[in-house]
């Protein structure tokens, strides 16, 4: 299991490296490597030339941009974890964040690179979903703004072209009092998911405002659950409610096949995850 | 593909190479540095055998290029003991057999270099959060896990001694 | 002993030094000698091996689980810069022959395939290179057309396939390799006597042991002397020489096999012959050493060491009052595309496969059957862990259709502690035990009663919390004749008797002692076991030895580490050499004493005169006159120069099986006991199971040292807690191994363990080894899957979930407890 060879590409700032992805020729970009580099290993990717932006210090960086966190592309999951900003003011990716990897994967990979692979089982882009995160992509000359929910198309799909570079992702802080859910099902902590479901909600006057709620390793995509998040929105919280709810999001989600699960399972996991998101995010929420 | 010189510290050392972009730091320390402590268990990144610390971080060296290195410090486990004296971390091991066949060892010493770092004084859960991600087939882990409780032990010992001495 | 065993008599015990307290160094918890090295990084395992001009080698596996090859193109692999050379499995065909097996009739199996894949990863052809970067770019290259044939996954369907879908027609006319039934005892007549027939139908998934090192081998060959030197983290490398000289086409004295440290076995490395003559052959094509070290995906493929894959139809006669009279099952086995070992793993579950209890007789057939996947290899338990879970099963099973207490109904059946040496119905004896202590201990220590009132509490909350209790049999001390006694008694093949293990011990001039063993580091503790063993023995302190490993022209005889067999057995042999040593010593130190031998001891590392305290002779001092000073001792070989021996320790209690099969002889009588107790609670919406706690007591007779002893518990439990939560090979339809990496195949973490895990033993020692000693290398595994499972069924007992086969994935266990669900509500 070693690589095939490649043309080794380090370029010292965002225009070199835009300029690299640019060219033309079979070229992938090399940010923190844990999901790309595996994938080498086994010869299942065989880029001709490979585009390291580990040294681009300019988009290193966590901060705090008014109404929204900013992450730059070469922000690694640890420090996104341990990010005092994440933890005030979206504890659901440092929540998620114990349920992913382990520590030194964590120390390596980024969290732009982990959306950019977009695997189905992944926990973030299910979290981008529910958060309206912004994805600002660039590419020589221009920069382009994709909402979340359009920019992951199926698995290992976004809609990144070939020349461009998820420079930065915007998470807009969610409005005061609202609460969160995430609970997840893995064979061990840490593994890819076989269900995540992830909830922001607010409570008005004891309703539930601005419910929403994706999966993440069911469907061949994260997805939001419009259908439930409709019929929540205004709704008084109780146990029928979400286990209807649930009934019906688990009828409605068409799950992936998986060498380890069936869709039954992932169908039961809708079931049973849902209502302990929900019920959690009531009791988060003031 | 063109190779590339690059210059790296290792366990203290300046180390310089000319290396194929694509040959994986796991190699290159154990097979370019002649460094063999560092092991290759998976090579897909799961198993946390060829931990290193790089930088201050554990990192799985067979998920990094040696290119990539350049201008980093790496300890690897033969960073660890100072001439005939294992290094506290080792210790501890020994004292209260945290290894058996030995082979996953040299990753779990990276990630526990890395806890006691950050964490001087971790609980049994943290320690177990922590090599969660270094597979052993031998141990169950317990041993492993009072391995590193005594090391952080040791440690916090020898840096109250260190700080208690006069400058 | 029963009536028709007659024959069968117990030979009397060799045992020289009886179990007794107050021992200096045997039983205490001495840090491993082994430790610094492999600390430090300096263990030497077998990719740290490099030899002058060696290259590396990659291989093309097979995408098909069984196929016909067509033609292999070479052509642009062998132009790529770098390489040395490019072989096909027919290019091998002429230096190698076909690999040894221990089926009976032989079931030919090439080291790369030769016209046909039988399962995918099967090598078809090999590059060697300068670097494995290199071998694997043109590897790539290698283009292969295969014509595709029907494959054989499903085990029951193999077995009655045929025409393109027979896996070995030139051997076998069906994929039934074997078909073998056995009575031990008046099984008919007790199961027509029984007034209750328990009746379960139990499956066992393959998994594989998967130490966190593969097997690799550096080879080279001498064109020359025309022999071979070998580097391999084989377990056995003083017995494989003789096994593959012949496929190798040399004699055993051409072969020098040399050990490394081995990143752990579990049995997946007993003999790796396999990769040994691939890599031999390789290097003797290519005219250069080669390393050839498996990647994972390639160790999960082709290391021949899946476990086993069983379906059991199992019958428990058993009388009103709850006494279990008979055993008897069918079982069928899926062992992959080839039979290495004929059905040994079977052989060795006959050691106790009625476990704990009083069962008067047991009958079996056993079907072999072949099918397009990776063929079977030793996994710590070796089919025992899975009769152990047949048999607690069937207790459970009893219990609920009895309406009987669980532990109660184990305890009417459990042989008595006086009732030792017990002989089984298969004719295996248990040499001691005290199986109720063992009981009671673990209760003890797990706060049973307590823990039954509180499940109880929490399920009347509708929690689905459960107890499950398992008391197992933990066999050591291997006898071969489990790999050939199941075969046809016209065919038994090679009816090997023998496992001996052997040390040498030389006193050096300096005083220090040089110990060579012939079995390598695993994991185990072979250093520091002789250490403990030889400081007791001759009063010196473990740190005066250093250790060698002899090579396979240096060393004799040694099997390995194995079947539980190496303390047991090194312990014999460090009694017969140092009491052929301490002979030595004191003829040489009474000399110097101008004493008669019999008017000395051996003291704190010297030869003393009994009863007076300054006339002594330091051991040193000893060797050192012996070594070089010839002429301070009289003429006569027993003066020879030099304080130094050899021995070997032969099996401490085996017969011969009947030449009728009546009885399968004594073959693996050394037996433990353990008992697990288990507490979990499972999430039936997701049917994750989660241990609340968890406590074994293990019973493996002396102990050496209680640590090592504690960390092969432990070890064993997780590895039996992997096999009963998450591990599980998967196949398609299409024979294509689904899970073959370690993202998928869900080995625990340190947080999938238990996190208050008590541990306990009981020490009732054996009457027929060295000090009673008895091995504890496979006793977690071999208990664990029982109570685990015990203890999810009790959980979900108000749900009418039963388990009957393993492993329970949360997938699995969810879709038993959505199927009972359903059945409930129509």
């Amino acid at each position: 299991m070693k690589p095939s060879a490649f043309q080794y590409e380090r370029p010292e700032d965002l225009q070199a490296a835009l300029a690299l992805l640019a060219s033309g020729e079979d070229t992938r970009i090399l940010a923190g490597g844990q999901s790309l580099v595996p994938m080498m290993n086994y010869r299942l990717a065989q880029p001709d030339v490979l585009v390291d932006i580990n040294r681009l210090s300019e988009l290193d960086y966590i901060k705090d941009d008014g109404d929204v966190i900013a992450i730059g592309a070469l922000a690694r999951h640890a420090a996104i974890k341990s990010s005092s900003l994440i933890q005030a003011h979206l504890p659901i990716i440092a929540e998620a964040y114990s349920w992913i990897a382990h520590a030194a994967v964590r120390n390596r990979g980024t969290l732009c690179g982990n959306l950019c692979h977009a695997d189905a089982a992944s926990e973030m882009p299910a979290i981008m979903q529910i958060l309206e995160a912004e994805m600002v992509v660039s590419k020589v000359g221009s920069n382009r703004t994709v909402a979340a929910r359009d920019f992951f198309v199926g698995v290992y799909e976004t809609t990144i072209e070939a020349d461009e570079i998820l420079t930065e992702v915007r998470l807009p802080k969610p409005g005061a009092g609202t609460g969160w859910g995430f609970e997840e099902v893995a064979m061990r902590r840490g593994d890819y998911a076989w269900c995540t479901v992830v909830a922001t909600l607010r409570l008005s006057d004891g309703r539930i405002a601005e419910p929403r709620i994706a999966l993440a390793g069911v469907e061949d995509c994260a997805t939001r659950l419009a259908a439930a998040e409709t019929a929540l929105k205004g709704q008084a919280p109780n146990a029928s409610l979400f286990d209807d709810v649930a009934e019906a999001a688990a009828k409605a989600t068409r799950p992936s096949a998986s060498a380890t699960s069936d869709a039954a399972y992932k169908r039961d996991l809708v079931r049973a995850l849902l209502p302990r998101v929900l019920n959690d995010a009531v009791a988060r929420s003031t | 593909m063109t190779k590339r010189s690059i210059e790296l510290t290792v366990n203290g050392r300046l180390r310089k190479a000319t290396v194929p972009p694509r040959m994986l730091l796991s190699d290159f320390i154990r097979q370019e540095l002649s460094l063999p402590g560092t092991h290759v268990g998976c090579e897909h990144g799961v198993c946390g055998s060829c931990n290193v610390v790089v930088n201050g971080q554990a990192v799985r060296s067979c998920l990094m290029f040696a290119v990539q290195a350049e201008g980093a410090e790496i300890t690897t486990v033969e960073g660890l003991a100072q001439g005939d004296a294992l290094h506290p971390i080792q210790q501890a091991f020994w004292e209260e057999h945290g290894l058996q066949c030995g082979f996953c060892t040299p990753g779990m010493l990276a990630t526990a270099q890395e806890l006691l770092a950050q964490n001087p004084d971790p609980s049994d859960d943290e320690i177990r959060e922590a090599i969660s991600g270094n597979l052993c087939r031998c141990t169950g882990y317990e041993f492993i896990i009072s391995a590193i409780r005594s090391a952080a032990a040791k440690l916090r010992e020898a840096n109250t001694e260190t700080t208690l001495q006069p400058v | 002993m029963s009536k028709h065993l007659k024959s069968n008599v117990i030979p009397p015990s060799r045992q020289r030094e009886t179990p007794r307290t107050g021992l200096t160094w045997i039983g205490q918890s001495m840090k491993r000698v082994e430790d610094p090295r492999i600390l430090s990084g300096k263990g030497g395992y077998i990719d740290d091996v490099s030899v002058p001009g060696m290259a590396h080698a990659a291989m093309v596996s097979s995408p098909h689980a069984h196929a016909r090859i067509i033609r292999i193109d070479t052509t642009k692999a062998k132009a790529v810069p770098g390489v040395i050379g490019v072989y096909t499995g027919e290019d091998m065909a002429t230096v190698v022959e076909p690999c040894p097996s221990f089926a009976s009739p032989p079931i030919t199996q090439h080291a790369m395939s030769v016209g046909k894949v039988r399962h995918v990863g099967e090598v078809v052809a090999a590059v060697v290179a300068e670097d494995r970067y290199i071998a694997e770019d043109a590897a790539d290259l290698i283009e292969v057309d295969w014509e595709v044939l029907p494959a054989n996954v499903d085990l029951e369907t193999s077995a009655t396939a045929t025409g393109d879908a027979l896996l070995h027609p030139d051997d076998r006319d069906s994929n039934v390799a074997l078909d073998e039934s056995f009575s031990f005892g008046d099984v008919d007549q007790h199961f027509e006597q029984a007034d209750h027939i328990i009746k379960r139908q139990l499956r066992w998934h393959r998994s594989s042991a998967q130490a966190i090192e593969t097997c690799g081998v550096v080879a080279q060959f001498d064109p020359f002397k025309g022999g071979y030197t070998i580097h391999s983290n084989s377990n056995f490398y003083n017995f494989i020489p003789f096994v593959i000289g012949g496929a190798l086409r040399v004699s055993p004295g051409e072969l020098r096999i040399i050990p490394v440290l081995t990143g752990g076995s579990f049995g997946s490395k007993v003999f790796n012959h396999k990769i040994i003559i691939l890599t031999a052959g390789l290097a003797r094509l290519a005219g250069v050493p080669v390393k050839y070290i498996e990647d994972r995906l390639e160790h999960f493929t082709n290391s021949d060491s899946h476990g086993s894959d069983r379906l059991y139809d199992t019958e428990l006669a058993v009388t009103e009052d709850g006494t279990f009279k008979s055993l008897r099952f069918t079982v069928m086995d899926d062992y992959g595309a080839y039979l290495q070992f004929g059905v040994g793993t079977h052989g060795n579950a006959m050691a106790q496969v009625t476990g704990p209890y009083r069962i008067e007789s047991f009958g079996m057939r056993v079907l072999a059957v072949l099918t397009n996947k990776t063929q079977q290899g030793p996994y710590r338990g070796f089919g025992s862990e899975v009769t152990n879970w047949v048999m607690e099963r069937m207790a459970d099973a009893a219990a609920a259709e009895l309406g009987r207490d669980p532990v109660e109904l184990r305890l009417q059946n459990m042989i008595q502690p006086d009732q030792f040496p017990y002989m089984i119905p298969t004719g295996n004896i248990y040499d001691s035990g005290d199986f109720q202590k063992v009981l009671a201990e673990a209760q003890a220590m797990f706060d049973f009663d307590a823990w039954r009132d509180r499940a109880a509490a929490l399920r009347a909350e509708g929690r689905c919390v459960g107890i499950g209790l398992a008391t197992c049999m933990e066999r050591s001390v291997y006898g071969p004749t489990e790999w050939w006694s199941l075969n046809n008694r016209e065919t038994p093949g090679f009816t090997l008797t023998s496992t001996p293990e052997g040390i040498t011990v030389r006193l050096d001039p300096s005083g220090k002692m040089f110990v060579t063993l012939n079995s390598p580091m695993v994991g185990n503790s072979p250093e520091t076991v002789v250490a403990q063993i030889l400081a007791e023995r001759l009063t010196i302190a473990p740190e005066d030895i250093v250790f060698n490993y002899s090579d396979s022209q240096s060393g004799f005889n040694g099997v390995g580490p194995q079947g539980s067999r190496f303390t047991a057995m090194i312990a014999g042999a460090c009694v017969s050499a140092s009491i052929k040593l301490e002979e030595k010593l004191k003829r040489f130190g009474a000399h110097m004493l101008q004493r008669r031998p019999e008017d000395v001891e051996l003291r704190d590392g010297k030869v003393a005169v009994k009863g007076l305290k300054d006339q002594e002779k330091a051991f040193g001092e000893i060797a050192l006159t012996s070594s070089f000073f010839r002429l301070s001792f009289p003429d006569g070989e027993e003066f020879d120069s030099g304080i130094e021996t050899t021995a070997v320790y032969d099996h401490p209690l085996s017969t011969d099986p009947a030449e009728d099969r009546s009885h399968l002889g004594i073959f693996y009588p050394i037996v433990g006991h353990i008992c697990h107790i288990v507490a979990v609670e499972v999430d039936p919406g997701t049917g994750k199971v989660d241990i609340l706690d968890y406590a074994a007591v293990h019973d493996n007779g002396t102990m050496v040292n209680p640590r090592t002893l504690a960390g092969q518990v432990w070890g064993g439990t997780a590895n039996g807690i992997g096999t009963t939560l998450s591990e599980q090979f998967l196949y398609d339809a299409d024979g294509q191994f689904t899970n073959p990496n370690f993202a998928e195949f869900a080995m625990p973490t340190a947080n999938e363990m238990p996190r208050n895990f008590k541990l306990g033993h009981v020490e009732t020692p054996s009457p027929f080894t060295e000090y009673g000693i008895k091995g504890g290398g496979e006793g977690g595994r071999l208990g664990a899957p029982s109570a685990l499972t015990s203890a999810i069924e009790d959980a979900l007992s108000d749900r009418g979930v039963k388990i009957t086969s393993l492993p329970v994935t949360p997938p699995i266990l969810r879709g038993l407890i959505r199927d009972a669900e359903q059945a409930t509500t129509g």
